[in-house]
């Protein structure tokens, strides 16, 4: 490894003034953001995930009782009924959208501090 | 035993925000004395050094050993040259405001003063090139990383600085 010079003489006095500048104050400025950040943060994320998976797995329901019910006439019924098709559709945003919104909460928590 | 600075940090990562406590506590000082002396006045000066502590604990994942002290230096000196960029170029060194905010016995108050006004007439990069080195003690290497200049503009930097600041200090040139 390469030799660097040391400057003890002006080092010493760089640490006594760094020394004199520990302070509780100081540490408490700090760390309450990072508490208050820390105890919103994840609950909310996580609620925000749970409604989104809640959200979705209820589409998904009802999505799937749809196409059951649908299943003999969904040829004829997409064109013969467009209000039916439209209303299959909005249930696909619905489930695209949670996804969305679940998908992107794990990343934010996954993320987090990475 | 000391808990190491790694061990600290990936508690830190996991969550843990008393490890993450140690750590400002640790280096607070360091990071404190380097803000001081780079910005214009000691609360901007404060007001830097958390930032870079919350900046740090937003990237704590990021960190993969080596010096932590470089490492969190190196965040410091960024946001310092982000808010220089912000700041009217006209701000300068508010003097007597530096000096004042040191909280520190009056028989060394003299000397701090002295190393205050010394480091303040060197040119801006030697300024820098000596607070992370010698004040904050980066290796030469550290410091070329994170001001992104050479290292060997580095070392002159420091060689010049240290020269100038111990030929101010010197016996019979302090005012």
């Amino acid at each position: 490894m390469e030799h660097e010079e040391r400057y003890e003489d002006l080092t010493a006095l760089f640490e006594a003034q760094d020394d004199a500048l520990q302070s509780d104050a100081f540490v408490e400025r700090v760390m309450t953001p990072v508490k208050k950040r820390s105890r919103w943060r994840t609950p909310l994320l996580f609620g925000a995930g749970g409604i989104g998976i809640g959200a979705a797995l209820s589409q998904i329901g009802g999505v799937w009782d749809l196409v059951k019910s649908r299943a003999p006439e969904l040829d004829v019924t997409f064109e013969a009924a467009p209000a039916a098709q439209i209303n299959l559709e909005m249930q696909s945003i619905w489930l695209v959208a949670t996804v969305v919104i679940v998908v992107a909460c794990a990343a934010i928590v996954a993320t987090e501090r990475a | 035993m000391e808990t190491t600075d790694l061990d600290l940090a990936r508690d830190a990562a996991s969550g843990q925000e008393a490890a993450f406590e140690a750590l400002v506590r640790r280096y607070q000082g360091k990071v404190r004395g380097l803000t001081r002396r780079l910005a214009a006045r000691p609360v901007e000066a404060d007001d830097l050094a958390q930032a870079a502590f919350l900046t740090a604990w937003r990237k704590i994942g990021t960190y993969r050993g080596g010096s932590f002290k470089a490492w969190l230096c190196t965040i410091a000196y960024r946001e310092f040259l982000q808010a220089r960029r912000k700041q009217k170029p006209e701000v300068e060194f508010d003097e007597g405001a530096h000096v004042i905010a040191f909280d520190v016995s009056a028989a060394r108050m003299a000397d701090h003063m002295d190393l205050d006004r010394a480091l303040k007439t060197l040119p801006e990069n030697q300024r820098i090139c000596v607070v992370l080195c010698v004040a904050a003690g980066l290796s030469h290497a550290e410091a070329a990383g994170a001001t992104g200049f050479p290292l060997g503009t580095v070392k002159s930097h420091v060689n010049r600085g240290v020269a100038a600041l111990r030929k101010q200090l010197a016996p019979g040139n302090v005012a």
